[in-house]
């Protein structure tokens, strides 16, 4: 007679044989133990003369872009080259360019984590504070954007009498919501997140000003099982909030676009097209920050080139996605037999800004197909080279999206040209110092690493292995030889 | 509150030891580990974490007040366009969603902070910093005169360090 096996004892193996999430996947064969990990990633928080350098640069070019923007508001709007029908211009294109950094690091964080994917484990904490970093340097563009900015909370939709009634069918109001809460949303993943490892931080500061400072920030973290479950289930509900979130938020900055009326914004492609090319885009940033941190920091053998690679697949996939939006585009223009859109398309690509869609298709379409090859993604130096194109790619695609439209609608009087000045460069070059400061200061604060997510994955001390019904093969597979490429 | 500290450095042995613990039920057992194992989740067995409910109240109330929220302020302050309604559910949907969103997240980390009983602001009883590290420990709360038995079983089951709190 076959042996049955009652419901709660089906329940018990169930929860036996299921792998932690973070070791789906992973390996970190290098990594022996809990106290290697806090050791080597707690090291990374010691200053050093390079990272020092890098926060001078990054306020420099914040100091550049500060000093632009008091001479824009001294003289007004006009030294940003703005000239009528054009008056949305670098401003809110590198809106859309920092909304669209942000999204990586939640969907490498939430999306990721929902699917089991393990290669998030290690570089997930530097996304998500990529994604904080990125949607606070997206929130200064409205307000930069603006002639008189310390007017900045009439743009919150609140009841009011001043006649400026909220508009809850307009995009820019579905903007303020969404961009409010991704940015709320994702600062509390990041938070919540890091309360774990800064209790490990706590417990190994010997400084009594900085232990307490810990302290408080880790909100006397314990460590129970009663702690540890209710963290689980938050994370997991707050994975499952956050993936939604990631799709709604670049939809709704796409209707910014799409709810208009130009040739080329009109479509209803928008959202799909703008999340893939949020999330492609913040993958490349993902790249040019953490392949240098590895190698500063000496953590090869935590981001692993098979994490890289996997992260490169999904960088392809992305680009694929978008390349595809791309050519439907066309196909919608030529498909819509409307006059004034096959123009607009041709002046786009053949015409008056042929050179910025060069830029956009080879960086976003053309240079991401090498990383079918398994040697290119498992190379770090082109990885981080193609990283910087697709930055600049994914730059021009709102470049192309916001100034052929509105340089070229429907009748030829609407028709001019653009004109970046050296205001609209130097506030660009202060965002990146914005960001850069932020995220140097983040990454000598805290872990650039999740400390316990890694333990996960790492092998517990046990005193007789693989023996009292203790299922470990989910946490730590061992090292399979046969995995193709170099592994570091 | 008193009780039985059991210092250990290795898991399988913690997971004997509560395993034992828990048969001879001398009082409530508190486990600190220096990451999530799905093997201490087992052999404590507690029951299902009841943020989900916090969870789904937040979403609920979030969902409502954005739909609430824009409603209202279309009655009161009517942007009148012919032949449109003066509140649309269509559009509404992004904001009911965005709130639902927000507010369910807020509230999810509420829950996990009320069930958690954080923020702690006072020492821990039994709580070692080395529990962050990559140690483990079993807290068991007992009366006094239970607390040698304890001890002994959790030397027994490879205890490092065992200790008396209070």
């Amino acid at each position: 007679m076959a042996a049955t096996v009652k419901p709660e004892e089906a329940r018990d193996l169930e929860v036996l044989h299921r792998p932690n999430i973070a070791s789906a996947d992973v390996q970190l064969p290098a990594v022996r133990d809990y106290e290697q990990v806090d050791n080597e990633i707690t090291a990374t928080l010691s200053p050093t003369a390079a990272w020092y350098i890098g926060l001078f640069i990054a306020v420099g070019f914040l100091l550049i872009g500060i000093a632009a923007w008091m001479y824009q508001i001294y003289s007004g709007l006009g030294v940003a080259g703005y000239n009528p029908p054009v008056m949305w211009g670098v401003y809110i294109i590198t809106f859309v360019f920092w909304v669209g950094i942000g999204h990586a690091g939640t969907l490498i964080s939430a999306i990721l984590y929902l699917f089991r994917a393990g290669f998030r484990t290690t570089i997930y904490r530097c996304a998500e504070a990529m994604t904080v970093f990125a949607v606070m340097t997206a929130g200064l563009f409205p307000i930069l954007h603006l002639g008189r900015p310390w007017k900045f909370f009439w743009l919150i939709p609140y009841p009011n009498w001043r006649y400026l009634w909220p508009n809850f069918k307009s995009p820019l109001v579905w903007d303020v919501f969404a961009i409010l809460t991704y940015l709320t949303v994702s600062t509390t993943f990041l938070y919540v997140g890091l309360i774990p490892d800064i209790a490990v931080l706590r417990d190994r500061e010997k400084n009594p000003i900085r232990r307490r400072i810990y302290g408080v920030l880790s909100l006397g973290w314990r460590n129970s099982d009663r702690e540890w479950r209710h963290f689980a289930r938050a994370y997991l509900f707050l994975a499952a909030f956050s993936t939604p979130l990631v799709l709604s938020v670049h939809s709704v900055v796409s209707f910014d676009f799409a709810m208009g009326l130009p040739p080329g914004w009109h479509t209803t492609i928008f959202p799909p097209y703008f999340v893939a090319g949020a999330i492609f885009s913040g993958i490349g940033m993902v790249f040019t920050i953490i392949i240098p941190l590895r190698k500063w920091f000496r953590l090869q053998h935590y981001v692993t080139l098979n994490h890289l690679d996997a992260a490169a697949k999904l960088c392809l996939f992305t680009s694929l996605v978008v390349g595809c939006a791309y050519m439907v585009e066309w196909f919608i223009a030529w498909y819509s037999g409307l006059q004034v859109e096959q123009d607009y398309f041709w002046n786009r690509i053949f015409g008056q800004w042929w050179w910025a869609s060069a830029i956009l298709y080879t960086c976003n379409m053309v240079l991401p197909l090498s990383l079918f090859s398994q040697r290119l993604r498992r190379n770090t130096t082109w990885l981080f080279i193609l990283s910087i194109f697709i930055n600049i790619g994914m730059w021009f695609e709102r470049f192309v999206i916001v100034i052929p439209s509105l340089s070229h609608e429907f009748e030829p009087w609407q028709w001019s040209g653009y004109r970046p000045t050296w205001v609209d460069f130097a506030i660009l070059a202060g965002s990146f110092g914005w960001f850069s400061m932020w995220f140097l200061l983040f990454i000598k604060q805290f872990p650039v690493i999740a400390i316990a997510e890694v333990k996960e994955i790492v092998k517990p001390r046990l005193k007789r292995p693989h023996d009292h019904g203790i299922n470990i093969s989910g946490q730590h597979v061992d090292y399979e030889r046969e995995t193709p490429g170099k592994h570091e | 509150m008193r009780g039985v500290l059991g210092h250990f450095r290795e898991l399988d042995l913690t997971v004997d030891a509560i395993e034992e613990l828990k048969h001879a039920d001398f009082g409530p057992i508190t486990v600190y580990s220096p990451t999530p194992r799905h093997e201490l989740e087992h052999v404590i067995s507690a029951p299902p974490s009841a943020v989900r409910r916090f969870t789904l109240i937040g979403g609920l109330l979030g969902v409502t007040f954005g739909y609430w929220i824009a409603i209202w302020v279309s009655d009161y302050w009517p942007l009148v366009v012919g032949g449109k309604p003066i509140a649309s559910w269509v559009p509404y949907t992004i904001i009911g969603f965005e709130v639902m969103v927000l507010v369910g997240a807020l509230s999810t980390v509420a829950g996990m902070f009320i069930n958690s009983r954080l923020p702690k602001i006072t020492h821990t009883v039994g709580y070692d910093g080395r529990f962050s590290h990559g140690d483990f420990g079993v807290w068991v709360e007992c009366d006094p005169e239970d607390a040698s038995k304890c001890e002994d079983m959790l030397r027994a089951n490879g205890a490092s360090e065992v200790r008396r709190e209070r």
